[in-house]
């Protein structure tokens, strides 16, 4: 470019280029803005096509998708409704609900590889519910948790937290009043869930013995419990306190049978048959003699208890003719001692419990508190062979009894990710696709007002 | 099988030892009438104490004004709740007597208010048949006392069970004798007596 001559005064007077010069240099710039808007056209068109052409045909990528717990369902709803991956990994800081395993197993089945693992090794404990119907009248329920030895459970249902204890061997166990909607147990970031689906048909309770206190105490724990008792007691040879109207034992009218004592020989048939045919039987140990060929095993020496009858530990005062010689097939379920105070067999269809206290009646009246105890000791020993149907009965409470296991079995197990795979992989958003279109067209659009072509 | 033990009640009023013969004649009843496991010989046991609960079945008697101290009263009711049973009888026979007006007061502070026993209730028909009610004594027969044949007893139920059985017809008089004499009666008249005690160990 030549030097801007300077005039004394006056304006600057720019020097006429040469016109061989100016020629070639627009007609070089204006090929050279061609190629560039014809590249910028091709670029818009070409991202417009791309993008229509994925529309129709989304296709895996490669690559790895980590996922935290948090981001999951944001995640889920994009690779399930967006652009699909090749695997997606999820990073759980807690067992996942249903909701969200079941979708990721659902993902799996689209050609996604689903893995997952988890944020710490105490992470997410394994941890397991089971309820189930109780044969009592007031409908209670058993819940079993397992959970890892010194965890602690906390055990809720819809209308808020029950209890909360420490599992002390991987194991616990609550009888509870039912549930209101299942029942949950939390488990540091494990949440198992089930109801109790069934409920139970129950009889009534047929107590045989003699005129005394054990049977009467005996009777009035199950009655106030809320079962229906019929009892038959002997009173004299030819004056017993009978059921009206007389009894029919078999399993359509009774749910148990607890034998008091020896009276109970003068039916001894009619409970082997009862019991052979799916009835349950309790024998108090002034009954085993008379009911030989169903009990788990013989009545022991008499041992007195303890002198005072304690609250906290009221069967230690009372006297035990322990159940010895156990049956085949005989377990033992209580002990005091190395002695087997309560203990349970199978008789053809039906299940005999045998106990040892001679005076449980004595726990009702001297021991204070436990009164309730009492009550509850003797419906549990009805309870553990009472003959109840199961009426089915539907629940629309969603269960999740094993959520871990669930996990384990829809997804597979924990996978390391391998920290190169681990990368987020960079996408391209459709935003950017846009503005890069976009932009890409105002250019050559801009060139070519510049330059004067339309 | 437990046996069954009658037991007397102690209180620190009052003279509960009034009628020493009735236990050991109930006692021979049981036995003679019944297969109830019935101890040879009865027990005296204080209200206050926690022995009572040792003995769901307690006879009380006296002639003198009875009043309960308060761990009486308190142990008395713990041992009514938990499914013991009271049976009282006046051995004045005298419902305007000492023992009546203060028995009937203490007892309704202590357990609730007394009420006729229907003649019909179970009681009477457990194990002997008494379709009229509770059976007259001759005490009353022959007009000592208030002069009167008491057509009821009375009692405090809770539910269908009785907790207090209060008698004004001074059983305690008309069963005070030894056993060996019942040979000589037409009719033993403590087979009543037998009925209380089974419908306390059955109900």
């Amino acid at each position: 470019m030549s030097t801007p001559l300077r005039a004394e005064r006056g304006p600057v007077i720019e020097p006429p280029m040469s016109v061989t010069d100016a020629g070639l240099s627009g007609a070089r710039r204006g090929a050279a803005r061609s190629v560039v808007e014809w590249v910028l056209h091709a670029v818009a068109v070409g991202l417009v096509a791309w993008a229509w052409w994925r529309s129709g045909h989304p296709a895996p990528r490669g690559g790895v998708e980590v996922r935290a717990q948090g981001e999951l369902r944001a995640a889920l709803v994009r690779w399930t409704l967006g652009e699909p991956v090749a695997r997606a990994h999820a990073r759980f800081d807690a067992v996942p609900d249903v909701t969200t395993r079941e979708w990721l197993a659902a993902l799996a089945t689209t050609g996604t590889r689903v893995t997952w693992d988890a944020g710490g090794a105490d992470a997410l404990p394994a941890t397991a519910i089971d309820v189930e119907r109780v044969a009592d009248p007031r409908g209670l329920v058993r819940v079993g948790v397992a959970a890892p030895a010194g965890a602690r459970v906390v055990l809720a249902d819809r209308l808020g937290g029950i209890d909360s204890v420490v599992a002390p061997h991987g194991m616990v166990g609550f009888r509870m009043s039912p549930p209101v909607g299942g029942v949950t147990a939390r488990v540091g970031g494990t949440v198992a869930s089930a109801a109790a689906v069934d409920s139970l048909a129950l009889r009534r309770i047929y107590v045989v013995g003699t005129a005394g206190w054990e049977a009467k105490f005996a009777v009035r724990a199950l009655e106030e419990e809320g079962w229906t008792v019929d009892a038959h007691l002997l009173v004299a040879p030819k004056n017993d306190v009978v059921p009206r109207p007389p009894v029919v034992l078999d399993t359509a009218h009774y749910a148990a049978i607890v034998a008091i004592d020896s009276a109970a020989g003068g039916e001894h048939a009619l409970i082997e048959r009862y019991v052979a045919s799916g009835g349950g039987l309790v024998i108090a140990p002034g009954a085993a003699a008379a009911l030989a060929r169903l009990t788990a095993g013989g009545a022991g020496a008499v041992e007195r208890g303890a002198l005072t009858l304690a609250d906290s530990a009221p069967l230690r005062g009372l006297t035990l003719a322990p159940v010895t010689n156990l049956v085949a097939g005989a377990v033992a379920l209580a002990r005091r001692d190395a002695l087997v105070t309560v203990a349970a067999r199978r008789v053809g269809a039906g299940r005999v419990v045998q106990m040892g206290y001679t005076d449980s009646w004595r726990w009702g009246m001297a021991a204070g508190d436990s009164a309730a105890a009492y009550r509850a000791w003797w419906a549990g020993l009805v309870a553990a062979v009472a003959y109840a149907p199961v009426i089915g009965q539907g629940t629309t409470v969603t269960a999740d009894p094993a959520p871990l296991v669930a996990t384990v079995e829809r997804l597979g197990a924990p996978v390391a990710l391998d920290p190169v795979a681990a990368a987020r992989r960079r996408t391209l958003p459709v935003a950017w696709v846009f503005a890069i279109v976009v932009l890409a067209l105002l250019g050559e659009w801009a060139s070519r007002r510049i330059r004067g072509v339309r | 099988m437990t046996t069954f033990v009658f037991a007397t009640g102690r209180y620190a009023s009052g003279d509960w030892d009034s009628a020493p013969l009735v236990p050991p004649n109930l006692i021979d009843s049981v036995a003679r009438y019944t297969k109830i496991d019935v101890a040879p010989t009865g027990v005296i046991v204080d209200l206050a104490s926690t022995d009572v609960f040792d003995y769901p079945l307690i006879y009380v008697t006296g002639h003198l004004p009875f009043r309960f101290t308060s761990a009486e009263r308190s142990r008395v009711q713990t041992y009514l709740d938990r499914g013991g049973m009271l049976f009282v009888d006046d051995h004045n026979h005298d419902t305007g007597g000492q023992f009546y007006k203060t028995a009937t007061e203490e007892l309704t502070k202590t357990a609730g208010r007394l009420s006729d026993l229907p003649n019909d209730h179970e009681l009477y028909t457990c194990f002997f048949k008494f379709p009229d009610g509770p059976p007259d004594t001759s005490h009353e027969l022959n007009g000592w006392g208030d002069n009167l044949v008491h057509k009821h007893l009375e009692a405090v139920t809770r539910g269908n069970r009785i907790e207090v059985l209060y008698s004004s017809k001074d059983y305690s008089s008309e069963w005070g004798y030894h056993p060996d004499t019942k040979r000589f009666l037409a009719v033993d008249n403590t087979k009543f007596g037998v009925n209380i005690i089974v419908y306390a160990l059955t109900r």
